[in-house]
Formats: C-alpha cells, sequence, structure tokens
C-alpha cells in the first residue's frame, strides 16, 4: 500500500484540491445564513406545513393541508414562482408534543425551505420556540396565541388570524351593539390555548368598563355538556354570553341553555371559530336569532352569490370533488389566501432565494392578495412591515341571515 | 327548587340514553359470555345512520327509529357471524379482545370516509319549551327520556317474557343445558348479537342530536354503558336500565353542584365504590349461596 503523503498526494497539497475547499467554503461561510438556501434548487422550493389531520381539531388541519395544496397547484399552473414550482411536505401533527416533532422533522430532515403552521394555537404555540431558533422563516396561519407573536420574531408571520387582541375586542364590541347597557356579561372559554388567550385579553378589555361585571366559566375541549357552566351563568343572571371555543362546543352549550333556565333571549356571541354554518343545525334555525360574531375573512363560505366565493368554490371543487359537509371553510379560506401573500413574498424576493432575501421582502408587502397572483381574494388584504408581521388586521361583524352565516359589516 | 328539578331532568335524559347503550351490553353479555368493547362503535354507527336518514335522506326520525335499529342489529350478526364465530374456536380471550380492535376499527372506518368534526343532526321534536313555574321543559328531553326509557322498557320485556328471549336466557343460565334442550348456540348467539346490536343503533339514534355525530361519540357511550352496566350488575337488564339513570343523575349533579371537572370523576368514582362495596352490582340478578 502507498503513503499518499510520500508522493506528495496529501489532502492541502494539491492545488486544486484545496482551491476546491477553499472556494466551498466561501460560499458557505459567504451566504446570508448557513441554511439559507435549504429546500431551494433551480426549479423547486419546498414548502413545509404542518397540522392536525385527525382528532378534535381536524377541521383546522384538513382545510390547511387542502387549501395550500389548491394554492400551490394553482400557482405552479401559472408558471411558478421565478421559474421555480412550488412542492408541499405537510406533516400531521395533533398534540403539542407532535408539532414540535413535526416542526423539528420539515426543517432537519425535509430541509424545506419555508414553514407554515397550519395549527391551531395550541400547535403554533408549541412550535413557537422551535421556529424561533431555527430562524426558518414562518408563516403562521391560523394560531390566535400571543406564544408566537411574543416576543417579536423576524421569521415569524402571521396571517388573516389576528392576535387574540384584536379579535377580543370585536367580541365586547358585538356584546355591547346587541346589549348596549350590559351590566353582567358571561364569558364561557374553553380550556385550551386559542380560547385562553382570548380569555385573558377580554378580562383584561373589560376591566377598563366601569360598572360591567364579567362572569368566567370554562370547558375542556370537545364538551357536550354544560350544565355546570350554565347554571352559574343563569343563577348570576348574565345577558350576553361569549362563547370562546369551537362551533361544536358553542353549538351544544346554545342548546342546553334554555334545560338549564338561561332566557330563550340571551345574547351570544362567539369567536371565529365558533362562526361556523354547522352551528345553525345544532342550535335549531328558530334559535339563530340572538348569535352573533366575528369572522377573519371577507365573506362567509356559504356567501357562493358573491363572486370570489363562488369562485373560489369552484376551484375547490375541481380539486377535490363535491365536499364534504361544512367544507371549504374558515381555514380553506384562509390556508388557500396566506398560500397566495407567501407566493408573493417569493417572487418578490427574486431568483436569488435565501431566507434572508424572503424575510426583506416579506416586510415589504403592501396590500397582498390572492388576485394580484391570478388567485381569488377570499382573504381581507395583508400588509407587513419590518416592525409588524400581523399581515391581516380587519375583521367583519357576522350574522345569521336565512340560516346561514353572513359577514354584514 | 326549580332548578333542581331541571338537573334532575337534565340527568335522566342522559342517563335514560346511557342505560339504552348499557342494556345493549348487558343482552350481549348475558347470552353469550362477551363483554362487547365495540359496542361504542356500534352506537357511533347508529347515530351515523340516523344522520343519512334524518339529514341527507331527508325522512323523519320515525323512519330512523325503525331502520337504525335494524340496520345496526344486521351489522352486529354480519360481525359475529364473520368475525366472531370463527375466533370462539380458541377461547372467550380471543373474542374479547377481538371486539376491542372492532370497536376501533368501527370508528376508524367512520373517521376515513367521514371526515369532518362533527355531524350535527337536528332537533327531533322541535318547537318552544314547556314552562312549569319556573320549570323549564324542553320537547327533546321529555322525548329522549320517554323514548329511552319505552325502549329499554321494551328490551327487557323481550328479553325477559318473549320466545326469542327465552332461548338467550336459556343460553345465560347454562350453555350445555341449553344446547341438550334443543337450542343451537350459533342460532341464539346470533339472536343476542341483533339485539344487542339494534339497542346500540337505537341509543345512536336518541344520542345524535344531543351529543353529534363524531368518533368521540364511540368512547363516550362505551364508557357510559359500561360504568352503567357495571353499577347495575353486568348480569342484570333492570340493573342496567337503573344503572344508567343514576350514572346520568350523578354525573349531572355532580357538574352542577361541585364541578363541570367532577363529571367525568363522579362516574368512575361511583364505579369503585359500587366494586368496592357490592362487586355483583347494585341490581344482580345472580343467585349467590352460602358454602
Amino acid at each position: 500500500m502507498q503513503d499518499k503523503r510520500k508522493h506528495g498526494c496529501g489532502w492541502f497539497k494539491g492545488r486544486r484540491t484545496f482551491l476546491g475547499a477553499a472556494l466551498a467554503a466561501a460560499t458557505v461561510f459567504a451566504a446570508p445564513g448557513l441554511h439559507a438556501q435549504q429546500g431551494v434548487t433551480s426549479g423547486e422550493i419546498v414548502i413545509g406545513a404542518l397540522g392536525p389531520l385527525t382528532g378534535p381539531f381536524a377541521f383546522i388541519g384538513a382545510p390547511g393541508r387542502d387549501s395550500i395544496a389548491l394554492a400551490i397547484e394553482k400557482i405552479n399552473e401559472a408558471g411558478g414562482l421565478n421559474g421555480r414550482k412550488l412542492r408541499l411536505i405537510f406533516e400531521h401533527a395533533n398534540t403539542p408534543a407532535e408539532s414540535v416533532a413535526a416542526a423539528k422533522k420539515l426543517v432537519e430532515e425535509n430541509k424545506v425551505f419555508t414553514l407554515i403552521l397550519a395549527s391551531g394555537s395550541t400547535g403554533a404555540a408549541a412550535a413557537a420556540d422551535y421556529v424561533r431558533a431555527a430562524k426558518i422563516p414562518t408563516y403562521n396561519i391560523y394560531g390566535a396565541t400571543p406564544i408566537i407573536r411574543t416576543p417579536f420574531a423576524k421569521n415569524i408571520f402571521h396571517s388573516a388570524i389576528p392576535g387574540a387582541e384584536a379579535s377580543g375586542k370585536s367580541m365586547i364590541d358585538e356584546v355591547f351593539r346587541a346589549v348596549p347597557n350590559a351590566k353582567k356579561v358571561g364569558v364561557l372559554a374553553g380550556t385550551y390555548a386559542f380560547p385562553q388567550s382570548h380569555l385573558k385579553t377580554i378580562r383584561e378589555q373589560m376591566a377598563a368598563r366601569a360598572g360591567v361585571e364579567l362572569v368566567v366559566e370554562q370547558f375542556d375541549a370537545a364538551a357536550r355538556d354544560f350544565t355546570a357552566q350554565l347554571l352559574s351563568m343563569a343563577r348570576q343572571k348574565v345577558e350576553a354570553v361569549m362563547i370562546l371555543g369551537s362551533f361544536t362546543e358553542a353549538g351544544f352549550a346554545i342548546k342546553q341553555a334554555p334545560e338549564k333556565g338561561l332566557p330563550a333571549t340571551t345574547t351570544w356571541v362567539l369567536d371565529g371559530s365558533g362562526v361556523n354554518d354547522g352551528i345553525v343545525a345544532i342550535v335549531g334555525g328558530e334559535n339563530t336569532k340572538y348569535l352573533h360574531g366575528y369572522y377573519n375573512v371577507p365573506y362567509f363560505p356559504t356567501q357562493v352569490n358573491d363572486a370570489p366565493m363562488a369562485g373560489f368554490r369552484k376551484l375547490w371543487i375541481g380539486k377535490y370533488g363535491n365536499p364534504p359537509e361544512g367544507r371549504p371553510n374558515l381555514y380553506d379560506m384562509v390556508g388557500y389566501g396566506s398560500m397566495y401573500v407567501l407566493g408573493q413574498a417569493i417572487k418578490n424576493a427574486g431568483p436569488n432565494l435565501t431566507w434572508d432575501s424572503l424575510i426583506a421582502s416579506w416586510e415589504k408587502l403592501s396590500d397582498a392578495k390572492p388576485s394580484s397572483m391570478g388567485g381569488v381574494d377570499v382573504i381581507f388584504p395583508e400588509t407587513f412591515s419590518a416592525t409588524d408581521h400581523q399581515g391581516g388586521r380587519r375583521l367583519g361583524s357576522a350574522a345569521i341571515v336565512d340560516g346561514k352565516w353572513k359577514v354584514v359589516r | 327548587m326549580s332548578e333542581f328539578v331541571m338537573v334532575v331532568i337534565g340527568g335522566l335524559a342522559f342517563g335514560a340514553i346511557y342505560a339504552l347503550a348499557a342494556i345493549g351490553i348487558v343482552v350481549i353479555h348475558k347470552a353469550t359470555k362477551t363483554v362487547n368493547f365495540a359496542h361504542g362503535g356500534f352506537v357511533l354507527f347508529g347515530a351515523f345512520a340516523a344522520y343519512l336518514v334524518v339529514v341527507k335522506l331527508q325522512w323523519t326520525y320515525w323512519a330512523a327509529y325503525v331502520i337504525v335499529p335494524l340496520l345496526i342489529g344486521g351489522i352486529a350478526t354480519v360481525i359475529e357471524l364473520t368475525i366472531l364465530r370463527p375466533l370462539r374456536k380458541a377461547d372467550l380471550f380471543t373474542v374479547i379482545t377481538a371486539t376491542i380492535f372492532i370497536g376501533i376499527g368501527l370508528s376508524e372506518i367512520y373517521r376515513l370516509s367521514y371526515n369532518t368534526e362533527i355531524l350535527a343532526m337536528p332537533n327531533p321534536i322541535p318547537g318552544r319549551p314547556f314552562l312549569i313555574g319556573d320549570v323549564i321543559l324542553t320537547r327533546e328531553q321529555i322525548w329522549v327520556v320517554a323514548g329511552a326509557m319505552i325502549s329499554c322498557l321494551i328490551g327487557v320485556l323481550v328479553f325477559s317474557h318473549a320466545s326469542m328471549g327465552r332461548s338467550m336466557r336459556a343460553m345465560a343460565s347454562n350453555v350445555r343445558g341449553a344446547t341438550l334442550c334443543g337450542y343451537s348456540v350459533n342460532r341464539v348467539y346470533a339472536l343476542a348479537w341483533f339485539v344487542g346490536g339494534a339497542l346500540a343503533g337505537l341509543a345512536g339514534v336518541f344520542a345524535g342530536p344531543s351529543k353529534g355525530v363524531s368518533p368521540e361519540l364511540a368512547v363516550s357511550m362505551i364508557t357510559a354503558g359500561f360504568v352503567a352496566a357495571v353499577i347495575g350488575g353486568f348480569d342484570s337488564l333492570r340493573g342496567a336500565l337503573l344503572g344508567g339513570l343514576l350514572l346520568g343523575l350523578a354525573e349531572t349533579f355532580a357538574a352542577a353542584y361541585v364541578s363541570s371537572a367532577m363529571k367525568n370523576a363522579v362516574s368512575f368514582l361511583l364505579l369503585f365504590v359500587v366494586l368496592l362495596w357490592r362487586p355483583e352490582g347494585l341490581f344482580s340478578e345472580g343467585k349467590g349461596r352460602d358454602v
């Protein structure tokens, strides 16, 4: 066996090898970040996303997956972004632990270029620390939790679901619009992350209203029996109740309310996930007169007489066939619209795509909407800046008209 | 006082549905000695079938009350014939283990075929609630309590007095003796699974409007059904009926006067107390003897 060093063939003795290594090292270290271009090739950009596909929150994650895939398909059909096609890798994540594991897998194993958190607040809160540390550009499209928003992170952006402060304020406004002189207001809050973040800000904001007492009762996720909470509300004679939870939880609570002694004229104000047509079937069409809520997008999914919704529904059915009950829903609309906003940020970043160039481009987006890239506008336009990464701030006021929710203001 | 009355009625409404589920479990157990862990899956399929009949086909609830028990009873019989009968040749433990996975399988079939959070069913008896003093009684509550209780009583009477029930009682009492008397084990087992499945299907029709149709329904109903059956005495249909009502009342009272977190805890507390104090159940029909 020959000793290579004896014959002058060692690692640093070969000039070509040395120059090659130096060039490679220079390329790596001169790049804006060590992993800045992972997930990007000359012809493809890999987008990672995570969310719950089964379990009680599948109504969030499954639409997230489907709608992001729909937007990606349309963007690719239109030629892609700066010559590159998009490819989605979606990971199921239900629990906080699964959310962290899914984020790690997408970033470290699948080497995605950017990450979309298509989970609710629970998943977004769980993945927050990891995505902050990984510095990967991340789009939180459904999570209202403050944990993903505070402290501010340069790499994390938020879509059409604003922070709990804005939606909490909107709910309080709805209460006092319906019952201007309310003195006792109830809050029925789920014990999981999204309702709890809402509850915190509602308590703070209501504390500033003199002479109004807040009655708070809590329930576990997927609860169907609200005996304890409703009896407490009835005993304290609340005039309006804000429900912080899903439409099924809200629906069964409202349905049970008369049995527990709450007057049929009680005003109910629901959060964004409660504003769902599924609730009409639960409470009965005749009991919807006193239901109010806010909505994160300009149309309710069933407002198919409005051209953008009709167009979106047509696209959705074109890809997935006749939808099951309740689909496409709010999360389909936000997922689809958000993917277009992200697409616009990627496009504006130009062909030299890095994490830094994407973040810089994203922070300059103003009034970004799907129609700018040939999509349909099913979200309010989103604007970002270097110090404010909340894209969507507007909330519509919703009520039930002819048995269906509508965004009325 | 009015609040107390409303709590009692609310508890009875839950309890009547639990009782219906528990009686189905007890019928199968009495006749075949099989603890059916797939019962929650049958309730879920019953609720789903009711949803299809009432919401998709737009037929009346009466159609659901007739069609669904027959359908779910049929499904239960097919499962007995095709899966459990061959397994019976092994041993009872294998059969019981199989029912666990059949139950999981049924829930997953539903989840995969109908990937939505929950299916909501309309109120079976819509209309303004009745006001008696300060007590508010909804028509649905009255119907669930009355309808489910009548169904339970019919189930008990069929098992106790009808000729169909005689064969199952004979098998429950002594398998070898019943066989020597000319009863067919296979036929009686199939019949028991049909009756048990039908009762589970009916429980699903009653549970659907108040709990919604989702895979979680299977879990909640199997848990409540088992606790009710154990409280009442696993060999007693009357015990299952009373156990269901007792469980519904206990849960509702705990939620109303202690805390909502106690609702589930109280059912298990009740279960442990009964098992420690009277392991044969509160209303057992078993005959003990001193030796």
